[in-house]
């Protein structure tokens, strides 16, 4: 050691916080400008919503208050156009995220657990379509059923496809990042104790990967509800119509304020599924904390743990 | 629960180009409490790993009870394992960990209830069934690990560094309730540790690893007072490595002349002639006055004395130049010597083992200059006078002939 004894104190670096608070109007730009992102953000959706209460045909004249879009006979629960778009994007959500999550999340584990020379390799590519522009993935499947895969129609089962297409890389980024953390101890020490590859999977990892799972299924609802252009691409006829869909087509003609209602439906659900998935996920999340201690460390100098006694 | 036998017959496991293991062969016989002990990397975790079949051998056969495990998957071997980081399940309680190997079986929902309990109750864990992993203590997860391993009556258990992750006093403890839990328990335990003194306190028998190879497998006492190996001597415990040259059978012994002295070893190699290596354990080295003489006396001065509580590290340099480091029990009587005295170091022909002709080149420098007897300070005729033309400071330690092995260990694993 070469130090001269006396340790110098180290000048502290001033965070943000102190920064701020030293120079009171930045600290007001920076909430103002919060503050007003939000409002742009959400006021045109309010309002959006707010006119779906309006008495009257328009969506942009307020002409009183009235339930009509929602209750009566023109209302979005009536109209079959709505009621119909609504049910066939829950549909196709129900059907993506059956269908995504386990897909996604075997084939993530797949590419974690595999040691091979195109492992790595296979991994980016199964994430690809992540940055594969949309309408371009719309395109060429569309091609692909109507050209060469003639079995698969248009329809719902062509739109199931597209969309788990174009989420799937989605979950795999997810429940691999969940992956990462669990060692292969776990499966390693399931086997050991008798369970089969698949029961290690199952008894094991499909536990450890709930709240992966749980946000994979999260996303692709939200994903799949909103999307557009592969719905869209792959639909046959008015009654494969979704939601974003109907709004799309009709968003020009007159439509009346059943349209807003009818969007808002989607969205307050949409909102609701997916916070009380949160809910579970942060709960999820707590109970579950892995514990692998570190490996051989150097004696902590700690004295045994309370409870410790005899042993 | 009856110990299992473990043939492993020229084992070798080969990572793309590196060579783990190198072709080990070695016998376990039931019951045995077998230590394999290694540093980091000389492929102790590998062989353990392909005996619970979670590596494949690139060639050889681990043949369990009689029978080749080459085909047999983890889960069919009749082997558990405790893990180094534990892995217990982390959304099981206690009670569902160590209930998991019997669901796998099918077992009776009255039986695992039995069992568990009876195996939570030899872990002293009975209170505990009901926490989440994350709820217990390191030590208390090492329990469970071992009660999940335990309970399907193994033949043979495996426990890779289980005690890695506690602290050193714990760790203590556990040493010796895990040897009095495989006494009662009578199956066969192969444990990994890189902690040599955990290895040979616990074990039947130790086998030392180093590279891919076992250097020795004996017992804890035939590796420490027996090694067959240098990285064995150096490993297990604190050796002075000394050089010499073998010139002839003595008895039952050989003599060995470092520069102008000659002394006798009674073990290891006998037969070798010209330049050897041996081992001397700092425990077994006397200091005395400088005027006692006898047989396999060397003068030398101390050049160090470090208090270590239960004894005094003293490191000396003999009149032919090499430095030995010799452990002297602290029993509450002043330390008679301090730097710069001189002394006789008695190396006890009884504590001398020669372990065969130098790997050193003959033209290893170090090596020549002891055997030429290359003396600074001191000489064989009489003694120098106190602080003379060099004094004994870390310029000549540094550069000189210094050769007390280990010296780092000392601070690592003596907590």
């Amino acid at each position: 050691m070469s130090g001269s004894g006396a340790v110098s104190p180290v000048p502290q670096s001033p965070t943000w916080s102190t920064r701020l608070r030293a120079r009171p109007w930045g600290g007001y730009a920076l909430a103002g400008f919060v503050v007003l992102y939000l409002v742009w953000s959400l006021a045109p959706v309010l309002i959006a919503f707010l006119f779906s209460f309006n008495h009257g045909n328009s969506r942009s004249v307020w002409q009183g208050f009235s339930t009509e879009w929602w209750t009566g006979p023109g209302s979005v629960f009536n109209v079959a156009m709505y009621h119909d778009a609504i049910l066939h994007s829950f549909l196709l959500a129900g059907i993506a995220v059956a269908v995504t999550v386990p897909v996604g999340v075997s084939l993530s584990v797949f590419l974690s657990r595999w040691r091979g020379a195109a492992a790595r390799p296979a991994g980016l590519l199964a994430t690809l379509p992540l940055v594969v522009p949309e309408l371009v993935l719309a395109l060429a499947l569309f091609f692909l059923v109507t050209k060469l895969l003639h079995f698969i129609s248009l329809g719902t089962p062509a739109q199931v496809i597209g969309q788990v297409t174009y989420i799937l890389p989605a979950v795999v980024v997810i429940t691999r990042g969940r992956l990462a953390s669990i060692p292969s101890g776990f499966e390693e020490a399931a086997m050991d104790l008798g369970a089969s590859p698949l029961g290690a999977f199952r008894l094991v990892l499909v536990p450890l990967l709930g709240p992966a799972i749980l946000a994979s299924a999260i996303v692709t609802f939200a994903l799949s509800i909103d999307d557009f252009v592969i719905t869209q691409y792959m639909s046959s006829s008015s009654a494969t119509q979704s939601i974003p869909m109907v709004i799309y087509n009709s968003t020009r003609g007159s439509a009346t304020p059943a349209l807003n209602a009818s969007a808002m439906v989607v969205a307050l659900c949409t909102i609701l599924i997916c916070g009380a998935g949160y809910l579970v996920y942060r709960i999820l999340n707590r109970r579950e904390e892995i514990v692998v201690p570190e490996a051989p460390a150097e004696p902590s100098g700690l004295g045994p743990a309370v409870g410790e006694g005899a042993w | 629960m009856a110990g299992g036998q473990i043939e492993i017959i020229n084992l070798t496991k080969r990572f793309d180009d590196v060579v783990a293991v190198d072709g080990i062969d070695l016998h376990i016989p039931p019951g045995e409490f077998f230590s394999i002990v290694g540093p980091s990397g000389c492929g102790k975790t590998t062989t353990l790993r392909m005996i619970g079949g979670f590596e494949e051998p690139t060639s050889g056969r681990i043949v369990l009870d009689g029978v080749d495990m080459q085909h047999t998957p983890p889960h069919k071997r009749n082997v558990n394992t405790v893990f180094q980081a534990y892995m217990i399940f982390p959304h099981l309680n206690v009670y569902d960990n160590v209930a998991f190997g019997l669901r796998r079986r099918r077992t009776s929902k009255r039986e695992v209830k039995q069992r568990v309990s009876e195996v939570l109750e030899l872990v002293e864990l009975g209170r505990l069934a009901q926490r989440k992993p994350a709820q217990l203590s390191g030590g208390q997860q090492q329990r469970v690990a071992l009660a999940r391993a335990l309970i399907l009556s193994p033949s043979v258990l495996l426990l890779d560094e289980p005690l890695g992750a506690l602290d050193a006093k714990l760790r203590k403890q556990l040493q010796i309730q895990l040897k009095a839990l495989q006494q009662r328990v009578g199956i066969t335990f192969v444990y990994v540790t890189h902690d040599q003194e955990e290895a040979l306190t616990m074990s039947d028998r130790v086998a030392v690893m180093n590279a891919g190879h076992v250097e020795q497998a004996a017992t804890p006492r035939e590796v420490y007072d027996q090694p067959q190996t240098r990285f064995v001597a150096d490993f297990l415990g604190v050796s002075n490595l000394v050089h010499a040259e073998a010139v002839g059978r003595e008895g039952a012994g050989v003599r060995l002349r470092l520069g102008d002295f000659e002394i006798a070893a009674r073990h290891g190699v006998l037969d070798d002639r010209g330049l050897v290596t041996c081992i001397i354990r700092p425990e077994r080295i006397r200091l005395e006055p400088y005027e006692s003489t006898g047989e396999n006396r060397i003068p030398a001065i101390v050049e160090r004395v470090v208090f270590l509580g239960h004894s005094v590290q003293v490191s000396a340099r003999l009149a032919v130049g090499q430095t030995v480091q010799a452990m002297v029990q602290n029993t509450g009587e002043a330390f008679p010597y301090q730097q710069g005295t001189t002394v006789q170091a008695h190396l006890p022909a009884d504590a001398l083992r020669v372990l065969g002709a130098d790997e050193a080149t003959p033209d290893d420098p170090e090596a020549a200059r002891a055997l030429n007897g290359e003396r600074d300070g001191l000489s064989a005729d009489g003694p120098p006078a106190r602080g003379s033309s060099q004094p004994p400071d870390e310029a000549t330690s540094a550069a000189g002939p210094e050769r007390f092995t280990s010296q780092a260990r000392i601070g690592d694993d003596d907590v």
